[in-house]
C-alpha cells in the first residue's frame, strides 16, 4: 500500500508541477506585460494631459507678461498710479487694451505704491488694500519681473487662490504702483477644466509644493501635504492605501507645479480579477492533476495489483491462475507473458510428476523381475534333486549350473570379482559341453593376482557364448580359451576369448563396430561393448582379431585394472 | 524523500512567481524627485504655534528665501521632549513657539544665536545669552465670563483664592502647557510668600480640576463651565474679538510679560537657514504683521503700538524672573503635581 501512496504522490507532484509551472509562469508574465503596457499607456496619457496643462499655464503667463509690459509702456498708467493725473477713463482704456485676451481668465488690478487699490477689470470694494511689506507686493518690489504668490482664499468659486504682482515704475525709475493679477478658483477651473482627463485630478502647487489649486477641494487639504513630505523625504509619490499614481510637471515662470493624480493602471479590481483568474486556473490545474493522477494510477495500479495477487497465488503453489487480457499496452503484455510463464511452469511440473511416476513403475517392475528368477532357481534346485533321485546326472548338473548362473544374474551386485565371473563361465561351459556332447573344451588362464579384479557382471558370458555359437559351429574339438592379462603401466586389464573356429571375415578385424547387418547374432557382443563403454568411456570396449597361430577368432575386452578394495573410486576414475 | 523534495521545489517556485507578480505592481514614477529641493535649501521647524500663526510666517519665509520649510507642529512640552530625545541626532533646526522660560529650561538642546536685530529688541524681552529669540510678548491675564461674573469681582491674583471660585477656575495642566506654567509662576510671584503654601492654596481653589489643553481654558470660561480662567492676553483678546462672553483682567497685583520665542537647535542640520528664520521672526515685517493681524505684542523697541492693545507700560507687572522659572521648572511642576494630587492629606 505504501507503494501506491508514494507512487500516487509522485505522480500527483509530477502532474502538478507540469501543469502549475506553465500556468503560473504564463500568468505572471501576462500580468507583467499587461501591467507594463497599461503603465506605459497611462504614462503617455498623463504626460499628454500634463503638457496640456503646462501649455495653458504658459499661455496664461505669456498673456500676463504682455499685459505687464503693455501697462509699463503706457504713458498714462504710471502717472495715474502716482496720482499725478486722475483721468480714470484713460487709465481704464489702457488697462482694458492691455488685458485684451487674458481679461476673462483673471482679474487685473492696479494699486498705488502704498498698496491701495485704484483700478480693476472686475468689481472690487473700494478701500481694498494690500500690505506692501508682506506678501506679493513685497516680493514684487524685490524684482523687476512678475511674481506670484499663493493665497489662502478659502472655499468657494470666488476664492482668490493666486496673486501675481509686478511693479509699475515711473519713467524716472521711481515706483508708481503695482499691477496685481488675481486668479480665483473659478478662473483656474475655466482655464484647466477638461485638460487633465475626466478620470484624473489635478493639483497645482506653488514653488514650495504648497497647494494652490486642486480640481477636487479635498486633494489640497489631504493629499498635497503628503506629497510634499514624500518629495522632501525623497520617496516616490504615492498615497498609502490609494490606487493612484502621480506625475508632475513645472511651469517655471509662475513657479507652479502641476501634479496629475491618475488612477493606477493596475488598480485593485483589475488585480483582483487577474488574481482570481490565476487562482481559478491554478485550482483547475490542481483538480485536473488529482483526477489524472487518480485515473492513471488506477490504470497503472489495477493491472499491477492483479499481477501481484496472481504472483501470490503462484507463491501459494496454485498454478491455475490466469490473468484475463483487458488492455493492449505494456502492462497487458506483461500479464500475457506472466500467463505464458505460469503455463510453462505448470507443464514442467506435470512432466516432472510424470517422470517420477515412470521411474517408480520401473523400480516396481525391477522388483517384480527379481521375484520370478528366485522361483526359477528354486524350481531348478527341485529339478536337481528329482534328477538325482531318478539317476539322471546330466540333468542334475545342468540344473545346478543353471541355478548358479541364474542366481549370479539376479544378484543385485553390478561388479563382481573376476574369479566369480570365471566360475560362472565354467558353469556355463559345463552346460554347453553337455549340450554339445563334449565336442568343446574350455580353458582359462587367470593369473592368481588378477582373480580379485573387479569387472562388470556377466561381461564374459556373452563373448564366450558368441565364440561357442559362431566360432565353433561345425568344428570338432573346439577349444575356447580365456586369457587374462594385465598391463600395469597402462593400468588396463585385457581379457581375451580365443576360439579355434572358422575365423572372422577380414572387415570385422579391429575395434568392435556395430553393424546394421549384425542382426540377432551379435547382440551379445554389442551389449558387452556398450556396457564397457558406458562404464569406462570410449577407450574401453571390445576389440576383434584373428588367432595368430591358426584359424579362429580372438575377442578382447579392454577395461581398467581394478582391484576389489578400490573398486568404488576406480570406477569413477575410469569413466 | 523524493516527493518531499519535489514539493519543496514546487513551493519555492510558487513563492518566487507570486513574489515576482506582486512586487512588480507597486512601482511609481520617480522622475518627480528632480523637483525635490537640495539639502541646503531646507529647514525643519518644530512649532507649537497654531497653524493660523505659523503658516503666514512660514509661507512668507519660503517665498522670500527660497528655503523649503518642513513644519512639525505639536505641544510645546511634547516638542521639547522630542528635542531631548533627538539630542544626539537632531532632526529639527528651529524650535518655534513656547514661552522662553520653557525654552530656557531645555537650554541644553539649543545653541546660542543673537539674531540680526538683537540690539533693536526690547531689552526686557531679549535673551542675554542669546539662547532664544523672542517672538511675541504675551502678558498673562485673568478672564471671566461676563454673564456669570460682574465686573470688579475679579481684579487680582489674590482674588483667585476666594471660595466663590473654588472648583470653577479654568486652568490648564502646567506640565502640558507652557503658558499655564508661566501663569503659575506669575501667580507665585504676584502673591508672594512661600511658594509651597501658595501652590497648596491654589490647588484647593482648583478643587482637583485641570484642563488638558490651553485652548480649553477659553472654551470653558466662554461656555460658563468655569467662571474665571488664567490664560494669555493674545488668545483672550482674539477670543473676545470673536464675540465670546469673556472679559480680560490685567491683575492689579501685577502680571508677567514673558515672550514666546524661537531657538536654534544645537547641532541643527541646516543651521544657516535656521538662523535666517530666527532673524525673520524678529524682523520688522513679521512683528508688524503679527501685531496688525493677530494682536500679538511685538518685541521690538521701535515698534509702534496699535490702538487695540493696552500699552505695556500701563499694565502692572511683577518682576518675572525667567531664569528662576526655567531653573525651577521641574521643581515647581513636581510640587504642583504633589499639591494638586491632594498631597497635603498624604
Amino acid at each position: 500500500m505504501k507503494f501506491i501512496h508514494s507512487f500516487r504522490t509522485r505522480l500527483f507532484t509530477g502532474f502538478l508541477v507540469a501543469s502549475l509551472v506553465p500556468v503560473l509562469v504564463c500568468s505572471s508574465m501576462l500580468l507583467q506585460i499587461f501591467r507594463l503596457r497599461l503603465d506605459s499607456q497611462v504614462d503617455e496619457e498623463s504626460q499628454e494631459y500634463l503638457s496640456q496643462v503646462t501649455e495653458s499655464l504658459d499661455g496664461l503667463y505669456t498673456g500676463f507678461r504682455q499685459t505687464m509690459l503693455a501697462l509699463r509702456a503706457s504713458p498714462y498708467v504710471a502717472p495715474a498710479l502716482a496720482r499725478e493725473q486722475t483721468k480714470s477713463s484713460r487709465v481704464y482704456s489702457e488697462l482694458y487694451s492691455a488685458t485684451e485676451g487674458s481679461r476673462s481668465g483673471a482679474q487685473f488690478d492696479l494699486y498705488d505704491s502704498q498698496g491701495t487699490w485704484l483700478y480693476s477689470t472686475r468689481s472690487v470694494p473700494p478701500g481694498t488694500r494690500l500690505p506692501t511689506q508682506w506678501g506679493v507686493l513685497y516680493a514684487a518690489r524685490q524684482t523687476d519681473d512678475l511674481v506670484f504668490s499663493q493665497v489662502d482664499g478659502g472655499e468657494g468659486n470666488t476664492a482668490v487662490l493666486l496673486r501675481g504682482a509686478a511693479q509699475i515704475p515711473l519713467t524716472s525709475g521711481q515706483e508708481a504702483g503695482y499691477l496685481v493679477i488675481t486668479m480665483t478658483r473659478a478662473d483656474f477651473h475655466q482655464l484647466l477644466d477638461g485638460k487633465y482627463g475626466s478620470r484624473n485630478d489635478l493639483l497645482l502647487l506653488n514653488r514650495y509644493w504648497r497647494p494652490v489649486y486642486s480640481s477636487k477641494t479635498s486633494l489640497a487639504a489631504s493629499v498635497a501635504p503628503q506629497l510634499r513630505q514624500q518629495l522632501l523625504d525623497g520617496e516616490p509619490l504615492r498615497l498609502e492605501g490609494e490606487e493612484y499614481a502621480y506625475r508632475a510637471a513645472v511651469q517655471e515662470e509662475m513657479g507652479l507645479y502641476a501634479v496629475l493624480q491618475h488612477p493606477q493602471a493596475m488598480n485593485q479590481s483589475t488585480r483582483g480579477l487577474l488574481t482570481t483568474v490565476t487562482a481559478s486556473s491554478v485550482l483547475v490545474c490542481v483538480v485536473m492533476s488529482v483526477l489524472m493522477c487518480l485515473r492513471l494510477s488506477r490504470q497503472m495500479f489495477l493491472p499491477i495489483q492483479r499481477l501481484h495477487s496472481a504472483i501470490s497465488e503462484v507463491v501459494q503453489n496454485n498454478l491455475d491462475v490466469y490473468i484475463p487480457p483487458y488492455q493492449d499496452d505494456e502492462l497487458g503484455q506483461l500479464a500475457q507473458r506472466f500467463n505464458g510463464m505460469v503455463a510453462a511452469l505448470k507443464h514442467n511440473q506435470e512432466q516432472l510428476v510424470e517422470n517420477q511416476r515412470e521411474l517408480n513403475e520401473a523400480q516396481i517392475r525391477m522388483l517384480q523381475a527379481q521375484l520370478n528368477p528366485h522361483f526359477l532357481c528354486n524350481t531348478l534346485d527341485t529339478m536337481k534333486w528329482i534328477s538325482k533321485i531318478n539317476q539322471v546326472p546330466q540333468v542334475a548338473v545342468m540344473s545346478t549350473d543353471l541355478a548358479d548362473i541364474l542366481r549370479f544374474c539376479i544378484s543385485p551386485d553390478e561388479f563382481v570379482p573376476l574369479r566369480r565371473e570365471v566360475e560362472i563361465l565354467q558353469r556355463y561351459m559345463e552346460i554347453q559341453s553337455i549340450r554339445l556332447s563334449g565336442r568343446c573344451r574350455f580353458e582359462v588362464a587367470l593369473p592368481p593376482d588378477l582373480e580379485a579384479c573387479m569387472v562388470p557382471k556377466m561381461i564374459l558370458q556373452p563373448i564366450v557364448e558368441n565364440a561357442v555359437l559362431h566360432g565353433l559351429e561345425d568344428t570338432e574339438n573346439g577349444v575356447v580359451r580365456v586369457d587374462v592379462r594385465s598391463d600395469e603401466t597402462a593400468g588396463t586389464l585385457k581379457i581375451s576369448v580365443t576360439d579355434n573356429g572358422r575365423g572372422l571375415p577380414p572387415e570385422m578385424v579391429g575395434p568392435y563396430v556395430r553393424r546394421e547387418t549384425d542382426g540377432r547374432g551379435h547382440l551379445g557382443l554389442y551389449n558387452v561393448d556398450t556396457i564397457l563403454k558406458k562404464y569406462y568411456g570410449d577407450t574401453c570396449g571390445l576389440s576383434l582379431g584373428c588367432r595368430p597361430d591358426g584359424p579362429g577368432t580372438v575377442v578382447t575386452a579392454i577395461l581398467p585394472l581394478q582391484k576389489e578394495e578400490s573398486h568404488a573410486e576406480s570406477t569413477d576414475c575410469g569413466r | 524523500m523524493k516527493g518531499h523534495k519535489a514539493v519543496k521545489i514546487l513551493c519555492l517556485l510558487l513563492a518566487v512567481i507570486i513574489a515576482a507578480t506582486s512586487c512588480g505592481t507597486g512601482t511609481s514614477d520617480t522622475s518627480v524627485l528632480q523637483y525635490a529641493p537640495k539639502e541646503e535649501d531646507r529647514l525643519v521647524v518644530y512649532t507649537s504655534h497654531k497653524e493660523e500663526v505659523y503658516w503666514p510666517i512660514i509661507k512668507e519665509f519660503e517665498e522670500r528665501t527660497g528655503i523649503w520649510v518642513e513644519v512639525v507642529s505639536g505641544g510645546t512640552n511634547e516638542l521639547l521632549t522630542r528635542l531631548v530625545e533627538e539630542k544626539d541626532v537632531p532632526q529639527a533646526d528651529v524650535m518655534f513657539g513656547g514661552g522662553v522660560d520653557s525654552l530656557a529650561a531645555y537650554g541644553d538642546c539649543f545653541a546660542p544665536y543673537f539674531c540680526r536685530d538683537w540690539v533693536l529688541l526690547d531689552y526686557t524681552m531679549r535673551s542675554i545669552d542669546g539662547l532664544w529669540t523672542p517672538f511675541s510678548a504675551l502678558p498673562v491675564v485673568l478672564i471671566y465670563n461676563t454673564k456669570l461674573v460682574s465686573p470688579g469681582q475679579l481684579t487680582c491674583w489674590e482674588d483667585l483664592f476666594s471660595p466663590a471660585w473654588q472648583g470653577r477656575i479654568a486652568f490648564c495642566d502646567p506640565s502640558v502647557s507652557g503658558s499655564s506654567f508661566t501663569g503659575l509662576v506669575t501667580l507665585l510671584q504676584a502673591v508672594g510668600g512661600a511658594p509651597d503654601e501658595v501652590l497648596q492654596a491654589f490647588a484647593v481653589s482648583l478643587d482637583g480640576r485641570q484642563l488638558e489643553t490651553s485652548g480649553e481654558v477659553l472654551d470653558s470660561v466662554a461656555e460658563g463651565t468655569d467662571l474665571v480662567g488664567i490664560t494669555l492676553e493674545e488668545t483672550a483678546l482674539k477670543r473676545a474679538a470673536a464675540g465670546a462672553e469673556i472679559a480680560l483682567v490685567y491683575p492689579s497685583d501685577g502680571t508677567s510679560c514673558v515672550p514666546d520665542g524661537g531657538a536654534l537647535v544645537k547641532g541643527a542640520p541646516h543651521e544657516k537657514n535656521a538662523q535666517r528664520f530666527l532673524d525673520f521672526i524678529a524682523s520688522t515685517d513679521v512683528q508688524q504683521r503679527m501685531e496688525s493681524e493677530f494682536s500679538r505684542r511685538p518685541i521690538r523697541q521701535t515698534q509702534t503700538q496699535t490702538a487695540d492693545l493696552l500699552p505695556l507700560t500701563d499694565i502692572p507687572s511683577v518682576n518675572y524672573d525667567i531664569s528662576w522659572a526655567s531653573e525651577n521648572h521641574n521643581k515647581v511642576l513636581m510640587s504642583w503635581a504633589f499639591y494638586f494630587g491632594g498631597g497635603e492629606e498624604a
